[in-house]
């Protein structure tokens, strides 16, 4: 039972996907202009990434390493597809939400990244609580990073005007992606003097 | 079994691939009429948007049956022209007859190259109370981005527009659909063929009085240039039939007869 | 002259890091050193040279509507475009196996270097972006699309060995504890973005 805390815990603390593998950056950077977007992100690459795990980590004993990428790619590729699809036919105006980030999602690099890392060699459900846990600490860094472009950036939190309304003026900077890599690094600073154990020599 | 012997592979890659294939085509033609009645919908409850009669929120609301019927009631006529204005066929009315974003996709091949633009053919949307709905299609930063412009009864005059797109960063680009004070910038503004370019979004904000610009979307550069030339490109092909039209000719005051055809289809 | 101006707006205007910030993980995890930088950059040259024309073969006379009328005229009505995207990844993933296997035997001190990152190039948007943009800008042949491969491959490889050698440098600064080695990194990154963005206006 420890192992399986240690699973979900170490995602969002000691090993952030953001922070410390340094992956799924280019979503980071994209979606992070308001926290609406920011949420809707960081909820589907929770699911995807968990669904596609658990999905990989069952075909793990069939796929020939040679090819495994590509078999990787086109299962998860195939699944998010296909709800899509099904969103399209079905619940249309939640698609139009979503089709924005479908591209990003098949390609970000979390979900490749954990299976590669992890679900391959591991069992179905820890993969799938280890790709929910990774898309968890993504999302959590996501939000925080939304939260201050928007809020310095635009003046406003889920569209709200709350800075703007105390006659604050816009800063531009902060909207254009090079800020959200410098609030990252800031973020980075910040766990790392907490997590001692995590700062390079 | 050993999996990494040549056989075995190649075997579980041909296996995979035509899984994913026939998954694929199999859901895509399943569920094709549904998704298709969805868009014609959505390029129905965008075009009437654009002309001011609702918001998009509103359209949602009332589902896709109500959103067709309030076209069938509220269109005088639909006509596609040519670039030079004329009159080429009528788009059934009562069969809600419109282009899709494809047909839209295929025109703007004629209507960016301007050696093809002979070729061109073009939908008007006209509605009863006189306003003339056109739409534009360019590339954004990521994908397409296309859009309607409704018109006055001058067709110079804008009353309003409506942006959509496919791929455009949410909350920079996102924006051109996203920011109803984008969109309402465009009302009250007019096209200017005197102009280099009949119409302009100016980034660090419009000259004050300039009738034919609106501000640019501050962080969004890309998204908004490829809206502007997809404007410009589009309000080019249009040069025709919008100046030749500001007149009753090209059926602004729908005349008896040509009412009578739309309908009578 | 018109290759030309393709190609210097892929390698600076249309830079795939400074302008679009695609194909950040790697970018930002793989340039401790120039060596290893200098070969991951290589490698995104390869695959974006091969790949992208590649795609845009079997985009324009396979999936588009009516592409496969070169086949028979019967064909003229098939539309395969929702395969566009299933089959742009796939192709990507095969040439990066390819490349992973080339590399592990001849060079694996380079692979050990990489690690995780070299499968990555698979899902290295970088890539995915290109064939996603050629889709997009309608390219008029196959030698645009290599021109622009090239291109954008070239600026993604310059990005990557300058961070390399600015990161050299910067090993020998006196830089907060928390801030050392990739925290620094992010916000040396960011301010080169920002000092790109100067390339931005600029039309060729």
């Amino acid at each position: 039972m420890s192992n399986l805390k240690e699973t979900i815990l170490n995602p969002i603390l000691k090993g952030n996907p953001i922070t410390v593998l340094i992956l799924g950056i280019c979503s980071s950077l994209a979606v992070t202009v308001e926290l609406k977007g920011a949420i809707v992100m960081a909820l589907s690459v929770t699911i995807v990434t968990g669904l596609s795990s658990y999905v990989c980590s069952l075909l793990r004993k069939t796929i020939p390493n040679r090819v495994r990428i590509i078999v990787q790619l086109v299962v998860v590729a195939l699944m998010v597809i296909v709800v899509d699809q099904f969103l399209k036919a079905y619940s249309y105006t939640i698609e139009k939400q979503l089709s924005v980030y479908i591209g990003l999602i098949i390609t970000n690099c979390i979900v490749m990244g954990r299976i590669e890392a992890y679900a391959l060699g591991n069992k179905p459900l820890p993969s799938l609580l280890d790709g929910l846990a990774n898309g968890l600490g993504y999302g959590i860094i996501l939000v925080i990073v939304a939260f201050f472009r928007e809020l310095f950036g635009s003046g406003t939190l889920f569209g709200v005007p709350v800075l703007s309304a105390i006659g604050y003026t816009n800063n531009g900077l902060v909207i254009l992606p090079p800020f959200a890599l410098i609030l990252l690094g800031c973020i980075i600073w910040i766990q790392r003097s907490i997590q001692k154990d995590l700062q390079e020599k | 079994m050993n999996t990494n012997s040549n056989t075995y592979t190649v075997i579980y890659t041909t296996l995979v691939c035509v899984l994913v294939a026939a998954i694929l085509a199999f859901v895509s033609q399943v569920l094709k009429p549904k998704q298709e009645a969805n868009e014609k919908a959505e390029t129905v409850s965008q075009i009437l948007t654009a002309a001011q009669f609702g918001s998009k929120s509103e359209w949602q609301a009332m589902g896709n049956d109500a959103v067709l019927k309030f076209y069938k009631e509220n269109a005088a006529q639909a006509i596609v022209i040519n670039a030079a204005g004329e009159k080429v066929k009528d788009l059934s009315v009562e069969k809600i007859e419109i282009y899709s974003t494809s047909d839209l996709k295929a025109q703007n091949y004629n209507v960016k190259d301007g050696s093809k633009m002979g070729e061109a053919q073009l939908p008007v949307y006209i509605f009863s109370n006189g306003i003339s709905v056109i739409p534009i299609y360019g590339a954004g930063l990521w994908g397409p981005v296309w859009g309607y412009i409704a018109l006055k009864p001058d067709l110079h005059s804008i009353v309003g527009a409506y942006f959509d797109h496919e791929s455009e960063t949410p909350g920079l680009g996102g924006k051109i659909k996203d920011d109803p004070s984008f969109r309402a910038e465009f009302e009250g503004k007019s096209i200017d063929y005197s102009d280099e370019k009949p119409f302009r979004i100016v980034k660090g904000g419009a000259p004050a009085g300039k009738a034919n610009a609106i501000d640019a979307i501050s962080g969004a550069t890309m998204t908004t240039n490829g809206l502007a030339a997809a404007i410009v490109n589009w309000l080019k092909a249009y040069r025709g039939y919008l100046e030749s039209g500001s007149s009753a000719a090209a059926g602004n005051a729908c005349t008896e007869s040509v009412c009578e055809t739309a309908t009578e289809e | 002259m018109e290759y030309l101006s393709l190609f210097v707006k892929s390698i600076f205007v249309d830079n795939m890091i400074f302008a679009y910030f695609l194909g950040m993980c790697s970018y930002l995890a793989v340039s401790k050193n120039v060596k290893t930088a200098n070969g991951l950059g290589i490698a995104v040259i390869f695959v974006l040279l091969i790949t992208l024309p590649l795609n845009y073969l079997l985009y324009t006379k396979v999936l588009v509507p009516g592409a496969l009328t070169w086949l028979s005229p019967k064909f003229a009505d098939v539309d395969l475009s929702f395969l566009a995207f299933i089959l742009f990844i796939a192709v990507i993933a095969a040439i990066t196996q390819v490349v992973e296997m080339v590399v592990e035997k001849f060079l694996p001190s380079l692979y050990s270097s990489l690690g995780i990152y070299l499968p990555l190039i698979a899902v290295n948007c970088a890539i995915l972006g290109g064939s996603l943009f050629m889709q997009q800008r309608e390219f008029a042949n196959v030698g645009e699309s290599v021109v622009y491969a090239l291109g954008s491959g070239i600026g993604w490889y310059l990005a990557i060995v300058v961070l390399a050698a600015i990161r050299e440098k910067l090993s020998y600064s006196n830089v907060p504890a928390g801030l050392r080695g990739i925290g620094i990194t992010f916000i040396t990154v960011g301010l080169m973005g920002i000092a790109f963005m100067a390339f931005m206006g600029i039309s060729l």
